[in-house]
């Protein structure tokens, strides 16, 4: 069992998170602002809701064992995830925020079902692929705070999970976005500084850079160079993962719905490059330390776990060997709960927003008064969080590939639909339906194919040069284009509310 | 440099550099509207 120091720091940062919700709970007045914080958040507070919610657990623990597994090939994702808030700003942030202002969309949904003048099928379709991704995304999740949870106290998985899911979902329930909003500022500062503190650490203990770098090129040439000769990570393979991050994660529901949030257009204007630079950083130092454990498991200085995942406990073990002092591990516990906590409080609250507002207020109970559709996200917020922690009790055993999974859908179900609606103006209801159902469709075929090694029509999916999601992210592609050239023009009207053309803003 | 070959410091040191920029460009030229 844990020491009491170690007890002490993870219950404080605990009673500091409900503390956060208690507080916000208060603020909350109407589903406007459960949902959207009274479109109030500053510019630091966006930043950092936007890093918290980008930043998973598992991409903590997960970005240093795949530099772990593969070196520096894998460093584009440090490049191209940071990427994906910019991305998010500038081609669907400032005009989505600008008409959000005036039309008072809650969701993107709302965006989509005014464009395309969809206010049944569009925005159901899009609230029920919303929700399956953000629970596929959500489950996924848990794989972090299990493994930081039982290697810190040495605790069932099920008490684990219990109680991190149960503090997520008291604050998330109570506050809505007040709440996700202020935690992740609190939380993303936490994953900041820590990795900013500890990733050199452990990189200095590896003997520095260029030792970690000469030493890496020295076990395969190819963990140092920038692309891996062939399979993943080759260069074709590169191209498809700077498509599935910047633009897949960039599209997500619970990252594009924060650029509703914001008070102010304006901060618009250097929120994409401060944001890129504080997580690049960040990122790229985490990534480093995965360099870091390859070193130093080759000079036998540790050894890893014997289990399939040995590469995302390298960061746990670097610290124990580079730290070794208890406290600290506490500490990093607390890094890696606050990166798991920022991306599964916002996806409770997108599933929220999505039942409760595009499905119940907007198609199934139009004059539902404002309380009860307040009082119905916050009933989806639990169902979710306690839903998704039973399925990752008895994890399936794709439980890490997931999360990828999760953002390939992400990409070939709504990237389409969004970008087409927002700068051109011949794409039309109907191409919107079938780039969004083909889209998913596509995405989970093609994605379990690939998973599961299938060769069907002559085809290896196993070995396939892209990632699956491309696939299908050009399949909707081409659904939206067909489609909409043999179907009925969306009207003027619409279209000049929407502010649909080629310009981010008029 | 560093300990890595030199195609490793360009290609990386290139694709973030015209990141940087293109963001910087984004902030100098971005009027907004509210």
């Amino acid at each position: 069992m844990a020491d009491f120091i170690t007890i002490a720091v993870v219950s404080l940062y605990f009673i500091a998170m409900l503390g956060i919700g208690f507080w916000a709970s208060k603020k909350i007045k109407s589903t406007e602002d459960y949902l959207v914080a009274g479109r109030s958040l500053g510019f630091w507070m966006f930043i950092l809701l936007m890093i918290g919610t980008v930043c998973s657990g598992m991409s903590l623990l997960g970005v240093s064992g795949l530099g772990y597994k593969m070196g520096w090939p894998t460093m584009w994702e440090q490049v191209f995830v940071p990427l994906s808030i910019a991305f998010c700003i500038i081609f669907f942030g400032v005009k989505l925020h600008n008409v959000a202002k005036t039309a008072g969309y809650v969701t993107v949904q709302d965006y989509l079902a005014h464009r395309y003048e969809s206010p049944t099928a569009l925005r159901t379709l899009a609230a029920v692929a919303g929700i399956i991704v953000s629970l596929i995304y959500l489950v996924g999740q848990y794989t972090a705070i299990a493994i930081v949870l039982i290697w810190l106290f040495q605790i069932p998985l099920w008490l684990a999970l219990l109680i991190a899911t149960v503090v997520t979902m008291v604050y998330t329930a109570i506050g809505g976005l007040y709440a996700v909003a202020w935690a992740s500022l609190i939380q993303s500062i936490i994953l900041i500084v820590g990795v900013l503190v500890m990733a050199p650490i452990i990189i200095f203990y590896a003997g520095g850079f260029t030792h970690v770098n000469e030493y890496i090129a020295s076990v395969n040439p190819a963990l140092a160079m920038p692309w891996m000769p062939s399979g993943a990570f080759a260069i074709p393979y590169i191209f498809s993962f700077a498509i599935l991050l910047m633009v897949g994660l960039a599209c997500a529901p619970h990252v594009i719905n924060n650029v509703l949030a914001i008070k102010d257009v304006k901060y618009f204007k250097w929120a994409p490059l401060v944001a890129f630079l504080i997580y690049f950083i960040a990122m790229f130092l985490l990534k480093f330390t995965g360099f870091a454990g390859l070193a130093m498991v080759k000079e036998g200085v540790f050894t890893l776990p014997n289990v399939p995942n040995a590469g995302d406990f390298v960061i746990l073990y670097g610290i124990q060997y580079a730290l070794p002092i208890i406290a600290l591990w506490a500490i990093f516990a607390v890094i890696v709960l606050a990166a798991v906590m920022s991306t599964t409080d916002r996806l409770m609250l997108t599933i929220g927003a999505m039942f409760s507002w595009d499905i119940y207020k907007k198609v199934l109970k139009p004059d539902a008064d404002d309380k009860t559709v307040l009082l119905l996200s916050k009933i989806v917020v639990v169902l979710s969080a306690f839903g998704t922690m039973l399925l990752a009790i008895s994890p399936p055993e794709m439980l890490a590939s997931l999360i990828w999974m999760g953002i390939g859908v992400m990409l070939a179900t709504f990237a389409v639909p969004l970008l087409a609606g927002l700068y051109w103006r011949g794409a039309t209801r109907e191409g919107a339906l079938a780039a969004m159902s083909l889209g998913l469709i596509s995405s989970l075929v093609i994605g379990f194919l690939n998973y599961f090694k299938t060769v069907a029509m002559g085809i290896q999916f196993a070995t396939i040069p892209l990632h699956f999601s491309f696939y299908a992210f050009v399949i909707a592609i081409l659904a939206m284009i067909i489609v909409s050239l043999l179907t009925k023009k969306t009207a003027e009207k619409v279209l000049n509310e929407t502010q649909t053309g080629w310009y981010f803003s008029k | 440099m560093f300990g890595l070959p030199d195609i490793t410091i360009l290609v990386f040191g290139a694709v973030t550099l015209i990141a940087i920029a293109a963001l910087v460009y984004w902030g100098i030229t971005f009027k907004g509207h509210d």
